[in-house]
């Protein structure tokens, strides 16, 4: 129980130490109205690029990635930011499991994620005219979910390696630029060649942009149902990837002695 | 202003900034991304000129993210080492010290304009045809003076501030889209286009885009040159008047090294 207690606590701790500094206006404009501009300029290149009028896919495509750009970056950095001031090293040789502290780091910031997505695909609906009036709202939502859960465990499995690296930001960075590319939420993954093709399969959001899209239009059960099953499949497979990396490199990090370094 | 201390601040914020994993991203990768994905959103737009929207807005827009987060961040880098009081006590201006970082990462920053081009060349066999080369070389000189211009008065903004990475994360994507970085500023609706002429960047871009317009019109080009050679008065004019007001509030406020 106390166990328990402590990891609420020390999620709380974290998330509130993130943003210490800043007003609530300056978190807000921060975490919701910057995501909602980065989600305008490429529905906006798409409304261009495509000649469409309809935006539905750019709206939810990029919502979701926006919450997934959240969890990943946030799971991501969870020793990258240690390392920068210094505790890596007394993270490192305590008996605590390093993939619940990246958990009790990103806990909050992934309720947060689903908040700037909703907050998207609603300012988003809005400004560019979506009704969700056919939609089922409630598998919308474990659609989102799922999209989420796989993210989470990419962001586990990418964690990892900070604890060997120290250009956390560098690797994350091209990761996100690789999953705006080939997860299919500004162009159809169709349109890439065979060998993205594949690699656009191994990434979380793939599926669930592809499920969302399928609850504006004609809904086929199996299908949805396959895709959501894949999802979870994804994050899953990351999630255990993560166990066996976290591990690698702890026992790589402490071999070199390197965890103050950045 | 000393032209040595200018030359030597701009060779050693370069090497700085290269060092940088997260420079790299911006410089080397994020244009080639960039480019990429414009290519896949704009090949079915039907229209003639989709490259130059490509080439420039692949290239442009990781141009913009180089300078805002490297000469806005860099003043947050000196705050973090605790060398910004420093440079700001030191009998060497602190502006000429601030105007040769910004302009070694101006320099670097053109690179993303050539890697975006040549990542549209050989991936997608895409090639720009140049209207008139001087009027080209022009129109880079008079992008590369406003982008100086903004990143000084950015900085100066940012000098005292401690939240520079939010403030620097709040001038990406808002600028992408008002001054028409991937796609005419036409689009937009009709009461953001008032902000997007009045912004320097919208007038650098369209002045570029017209060099790959062909047949191109000079007395356009000279119009859109005069607006933005006004616009760059007028930001270098706020940014003196701002360094005036930042540099008698950092000595009364004394918080240099507070992050």
């Amino acid at each position: 129980m106390n166990g328990v207690k402590r990891f609420f606590q020390q999620a709380w701790l974290y998330y509130k130490g993130q943003y210490t500094q800043f007003s609530f206006q300056e978190v807000f404009i921060y975490r919701m109205a910057l995501p909602l501009f980065t989600l305008i300029y490429y529905c906006m290149a798409a409304q261009y690029g495509f000649n469409s009028p309809r935006l539905t896919h750019w709206v939810i495509g990029n919502s979701f990635l926006l919450c997934t750009s959240q969890g990943v970056f946030r799971l991501g950095l969870s020793f990258g930011d240690e390392r920068f001031n210094g505790r890596l090293r007394t993270l490192v040789v305590s008996p605590h499991n390093k993939l619940a502290i990246v958990m009790e780091k990103s806990f909050v910031f992934i309720f947060e994620g689903l908040l700037t997505s909703s907050f998207g695909i609603l300012c988003g609906s809005l400004i560019f005219g979506i009704s969700f009036a056919d939609v089922n709202l409630l598998t919308f939502a474990i659609v989102l979910i799922s999209g989420m859960v796989a993210a989470m465990g990419f962001g586990m499995f990418l964690s990892a390696f900070g604890l060997v690296s120290d250009s956390m930001h560098f690797i994350l960075n091209v990761i996100y630029m690789a999953m705006t590319i080939l997860c299919g939420a500004n162009f159809p993954v169709s349109d890439l060649p065979a060998a993205a093709r594949a690699i656009s399969h191994m990434l979380p959001l793939t599926r669930s942009i592809q499920a969302a899209d399928m609850l504006f239009g004609t809904v086929d059960g199996v299908r949805l149902t396959s895709l959501l099953a894949q999802e979870w499949g994804v994050g899953i497979a990351y999630l255990l990837l993560g166990f066996i990396t976290v591990k690698v490199c702890e026992r790589i990090a402490i071999k070199r002695a390197t965890l103050e370094m950045f | 202003m000393s032209l040595r201390v200018l030359v030597s601040s701009m060779l050693v914020q370069m090497k700085k900034s290269f060092a940088r994993p997260m420079f790299r991203v911006c410089l080397l990768i994020e244009p080639i991304a960039n480019t990429i994905l414009l290519y896949y959103m704009f090949r079915h737009s039907g229209r003639s000129d989709f490259g130059t929207y490509v080439i420039l807005g692949g290239g442009l827009t990781s141009l913009w993210e180089v300078i805002l987060f490297s000469s806005a961040g860099d003043i947050n880098r000196e705050r973090y080492s605790g060398t910004l009081s420093l440079l700001f006590a030191m009998p060497t201006p602190f502006p000429a010290i601030l105007l040769g970082k910004i302009m070694g990462n101006t320099v670097l920053s053109f690179i993303t304009l050539i890697l975006s081009y040549a990542t549209a060349r050989i991936l997608f066999g895409l090639t720009l045809a140049v209207s008139s080369i001087g009027l080209l070389i022009a129109a880079l000189v008079m992008a590369a003076i406003s982008f100086v211009v903004i990143s000084m008065f950015l900085a100066y903004a940012l000098t005292l501030s401690r939240r520079t990475v939010l403030y620097m994360n709040c001038l990406n994507f808002p600028i992408f889209l008002l001054c028409g970085f991937a796609f005419p500023i036409e689009i937009l609706p009709q009461w953001a286009l008032p902000l997007s002429y009045a912004l320097p960047p919208t007038w650098a871009i369209r002045l570029l885009r017209m060099c790959f317009v062909s047949p191109m019109d000079p007395l356009l080009f000279g119009e859109y040159s005069l607006i933005l050679a006004g616009e760059i008065v007028v930001f270098a004019f706020f940014a003196v008047l701002l360094y005036r007001v930042i540099d008698r509030q950092v000595r009364i406020r004394a918080s240099l090294e507070v992050f």
